[in-house]
Parts: structure tokens; C-alpha cells; sequence
């Protein structure tokens, strides 16, 4: 399966993916370009794109749209200010036809730090409910840093895009 | 995807054998899905490489990096003809090369799965060198455009498209402004220090409860922050000087001028500083955006208890990081001209902070 995870810099995608796998991720610099990394997940094989969220490079995530079967959006819940920006890039990248079968995991991520807003408020914010009805989608809280609620999110992705392939061919 | 048989052989799972039946069909279609898209770059590949059949078996590099430094030619050559193009045809050729471009950054990530990471990043810094002078000559060949009219119509249109949306789009326009409601709403909610001039400003995180924090919109003030969070914002300083013990998460500094920080992270952004040094301390690599004129020396901050702090946040190591910074806009292996190593004569020395005296009480 083909997951691509993208949002804006800052969010902590690389951060999840190598927690995921299991690595360490103590030093992480910011991603300039993309990483992918090949991880067996429960009975599958997941091929995760994790793509750098910086301004400059976001040009560029439409390169890897092709052939996507779940799509992660990573936010960063404790960056109130910039939840705006999220919000436009991710329906941005809502409108794109590569995308529209993927199936769309919302990673609400830093959960741990005090104060951040609940997945609750900030589906409200990005206003997902007014989404196309046809997306799967599914929006979890979690914390890279402690591990909390990326297994959860995963899995749904994981059996989402499973029984979609089921009812296609 | 192709171990996925091996890995539900040795699961040890007990399944239904009716589950199981459909489980294995289902491992069935996700191997085809993938033969089938191995095929389709095999058959792209071969497309191009009919002419040697050896490289048309499997995608392989050399066949990947011959295909790519023939596009690569090619464009080099349309790049060079530039000059030499009629002026009406001008637009229209630089217009062909960004296509171009844009097919050969495909080819790059279409084939990304299989080549080895040297070859991306070298294919993809190759990429954005030839932006950049296709960038140049846009600027240099073809005349800025006039604006004292076009600009107004532009802005006209709009306008109007914006009413249009409104119209056309009720829900849309709706959400937006419920968003920016929720936002200011919680903005103010969240603990920071902001819209002040000309002050000292304090905060004491020891034995507080804060997480994250956010200093914005100060100008002239001197910032000291004592103590540790889990991350910082920074937004809007011009000529302030801000000291700040560890950071245990990231920092994200938008939007600044003729400042001073002194900082110690795990992870450093800066996006839109101009003219504003920086004494880090970071695990990672500090990166700039849309900056100019920054300067970076080793960090440099002393108060009481900082060696305890720095060691609590794992930052009580020098790791020689604040001199690595990646600019996202300098791709290549030049050393960028948005920043430098502030020269040891101009550095400050020690910074000295502490709690009390003149300073004011963050929220």
C-alpha cells in the first residue's frame, strides 16, 4: 500500500513515521526533499512517503500524488496561529483527482503539550465535516512524541484502503 | 509488497478459513495492484529505451540516469537558445522549458521508488539548478510588466470574484469566517507574550504548567525567558533581542528583523528574518526560508540553573549544529548568500539573565 504523508513543516511527519517504525527520534532535522520508507504494518506491506512541508517544497508534493492509496494530513494542534494555512493547503490538496480514492487519515499531532486544542475543536476549525461525502476519512489525536494514537490512526488507515481494494476489483 | 505472502505465512493468527479465503484473495489484488504498476513504469521505460533491450527488463538506474541526462541536455540547450529567441516567441519557449522541467521532477519522483537516495538527491538538486536559471532568464529576458493599470483591473477582478464565491458558495464563505473566529478566540487563550514596545519582558516557566508559547508583534523589547517548554513561537520582532533556555520540542520563528536570539532547541525554523543573528544551540538542522541576511554563532546564554536545564532537555552537548543550516531557497552546494557565521569578533559573549530586576511578567 502506498501512504503519503504530507502538511505543513513543522507538523512532525518524519517524527511519526520513524516512531512507527520504531526508530529513534531524538535528532530529526527538518526534511528537505522527501524520505520513504518501507515498513511491514500488521499483515502489510506500506510504502510511506513522508514529504518536507516547507513553503518552498510544497510545489512539489504533486509529484508524488500518483497512485496514492491513503493519504495522511499531520497537523500540528499546540500551532494556533497557522491553523488557517492548514486549512487552505489541505483543501487544496482535497481538490486534486490523483487524490480523490485515498483514503484520508488526520493525524491531529503534539497532543501532549499543554494547552493544545482537541481533535474535536480543530475538525471544527478545518471545517471537515464539509467535506465530499464520498472521502473516507478519519480523524485521530495523537503524540509522536509519546507514540499515543498513531497505532490507532494507522490501523484505521490500514483497514480502510484493505476493504476498499476488496470492493473494487 | 512482495514479502506480503511470506509475512501471512508466518502470522500466526488463527483465521477463519472463510476470512482467510478472502484475505488471501485480497493479498492476491494487492500484488497485482503492484505488479501492474510495475509494469506500467516498465512499459514507460521501454517506451524510451527501445532502442537497447537490456534496459528495458527492469527500471534500473543506468537506464534512469541516461534517460534523465538526455532531458537534461535537452533542456540545457533550450535554456542556452533563450538568447537567441525572437522576443514574440520568447514567453511561449520559456513556458515549454518549465514544462520540461516540470516532466523531468516526475520522472524523478515516478522513479524515486528504485533508485538509490544519492541519485534522488543529486537528480532533484540538478532539478531546482535549472529552475533557478530558468528563473534568471525569466527575469532578465522578459520585461517586468507595466502595473499602473493592469494592477487595478486585477485587483477589480478580484474583488469581483470574490463577491462571486460569496454568491455562488455560501457555505464556503461561511466556514471561512466561523474559522477566523474560533482562531482569534483561541489565540487569545493561548499563553504568550505579545504587542508591546520598548520593554523587558520576563517569563519564568520553572514549575509552570506551560507547554507551548508564543511571543509576537514586540517591538524594541528584550525577551528572557527562563527555564524550559515544549515549544516556542515567534512571530513578528523587529529589533528586539530575545534569550531563551531550552526548548524541548521545535521552534518556529516567522518574521523578523534586526533581532538577536539566543536559543537552544531540538528543532529550529526561521522563516523571514532579515538582518538578525542567531546564537543556537540545536540537535538538529537550524533551517532558514525567505531569509537574508542572517547570521549564526554557538549559543551563549548563562542563568541560574541553565546546566541543569539544558541537560533535562538533552541539549547539554555542543553539537557544532548551528553552523549546518539548510536554506530552502538555495538548493545547492554553493554556500547560500541568504546567511553566514557571525566572525567571532562581532559575537556577544556570555549573556547573562536572570528572574529579577526590571522585568515585567509575561501572562
Amino acid at each position: 500500500m502506498r501512504m503519503l504523508m504530507v502538511g505543513l513543516d513543522n507538523s512532525g511527519k518524519t517524527t511519526i513515521v520513524l516512531k512507527i517504525n520504531g526508530e529513534d527520534t531524538s535528532v530529526i532535522s527538518p526534511t528537505l526533499g522527501f524520505n520513504i520508507k518501507t515498513i511491514t504494518y500488521q499483515k502489510y506491506t506500506l510504502n510511506i512517503w513522508d514529504v518536507g512541508g516547507q513553503k518552498t517544497i510544497r510545489s512539489y508534493w504533486r509529484n508524488y500524488f500518483e497512485q496514492t492509496d491513503g493519504l495522511v494530513w499531520v497537523v500540528d494542534s499546540s500551532d494556533l496561529r497557522r491553523l488557517d494555512d492548514c486549512k487552505m493547503e489541505l483543501d487544496n490538496l482535497l481538490k486534486e483527482e490523483r487524490l480523490s480514492g485515498a483514503s484520508l487519515l488526520i493525524l491531529e499531532n503534539k497532543q501532549d503539550i499543554k494547552g493544545a486544542p482537541n481533535p474535536e475543536e480543530i475538525a471544527k476549525v478545518l471545517n471537515l465535516e464539509a467535506m465530499d461525502k464520498t472521502r473516507h476519512w478519519q480523524i485521530v489525536g495523537c503524540s509522536a512524541y509519546t507514540g499515543e494514537g498513531l497505532l490507532e490512526g494507522f490501523d484505521w488507515l490500514v483497514q480502510d484502503v484493505a476493504s476498499r481494494i476488496y470492493v473494487l476489483d | 509488497m512482495e514479502n506480503e505472502e511470506e509475512v501471512l505465512a508466518t502470522s500466526n493468527e488463527p483465521l477463519d478459513p472463510n476470512l482467510h479465503k478472502k484475505h488471501i484473495s485480497m493479498i492476491e489484488r494487492l500484488s497485482n495492484r503492484h505488479q501492474i504498476r510495475l509494469d506500467n513504469s516498465l512499459a514507460r521505460q521501454s517506451e524510451s529505451d527501445s532502442s537497447s533491450s537490456s534496459t528495458a527488463t527492469a527500471p534500473t538506474t543506468a537506464s534512469f540516469l541516461s534517460r534523465f541526462s538526455d532531458s537534461k541536455r535537452s533542456i540545457d540547450s533550450q535554456l542556452a537558445q533563450s538568447r537567441l529567441t525572437d522576443p514574440a516567441q520568447l514567453r511561449s519557449h520559456l513556458d515549454s522549458i518549465s514544462a520540461s522541467i516540470s516532466d523531468l521532477e516526475k520522472l524523478v519522483a515516478e522513479s524515486s521508488y528504485f533508485l538509490p537516495s544519492y541519485e534522488v538527491r543529486s537528480s532533484l538538486k540538478t532539478i531546482s539548478d535549472l529552475k533557478q536559471t530558468l528563473e534568471n532568464l525569466n527575469s532578465e529576458l522578459i520585461p517586468k510588466k507595466k502595473f499602473s493599470f493592469k494592477n487595478k483591473a486585477s485587483k477589480q477582478d478580484r474583488d469581483r470574484s470574490v463577491s462571486d464565491s460569496k454568491q455562488t458558495a455560501p457555505g464556503n464563505a461561511d466556514s471561512f469566517s466561523v474559522s477566523l473566529e474560533k482562531l482569534s478566540f483561541q489565540v487569545r487563550d493561548s499563553p504568550g507574550l505579545r504587542n508591546k514596545n520598548g520593554e523587558t519582558l520576563v517569563k519564568n516557566f520553572k514549575g509552570s504548567e506551560i507547554g507551548e508559547f508564543t511571543v509576537s508583534d514586540l517591538d524594541s523589547c528584550e525577551v528572557r525567558l527562563i527555564g524550559s517548554v515544549r515549544a516556542l513561537f515567534v512571530h513578528r520582532l523587529k529589533n528586539c533581542r530575545v534569550y531563551a533556555g531550552p526548548v524541548t520540542g521545535s521552534i518556529l520563528i516567522e518574521g523578523a528583523e534586526d533581532c538577536v536570539f539566543v536559543m537552544a532547541s531540538h528543532q529550529i525554523r526561521i522563516h523571514n528574518a532579515k538582518g538578525t543573528d542567531f546564537y543556537l544551540r540545536v540537535r538538529s538542522r537550524p533551517i532558514i526560508e525567505d531569509s537574508t541576511g542572517v547570521r549564526f554563532a554557538p549559543y551563549c546564554l548563562s542563568y541560574e540553573g541553565i546546566e541543569e536545564d539544558l541537560r533535562e532537555a538533552s541539549l547539554d552537548e555542543e553539537t557544532g549544529n548551528w553552523g549546518n543550516v539548510d536554506d530552502f531557497k538555495w538548493l545547492r552546494a554553493v554556500q547560500s548568500p541568504n546567511w553566514a557565521v557571525l566572525p567571532e569578533n562581532e559575537r556577544v559573549g556570555m549573556v547573562q539573565i536572570s528572574n529579577s530586576g526590571d522585568g515585567i511578567e509575561g501572562n
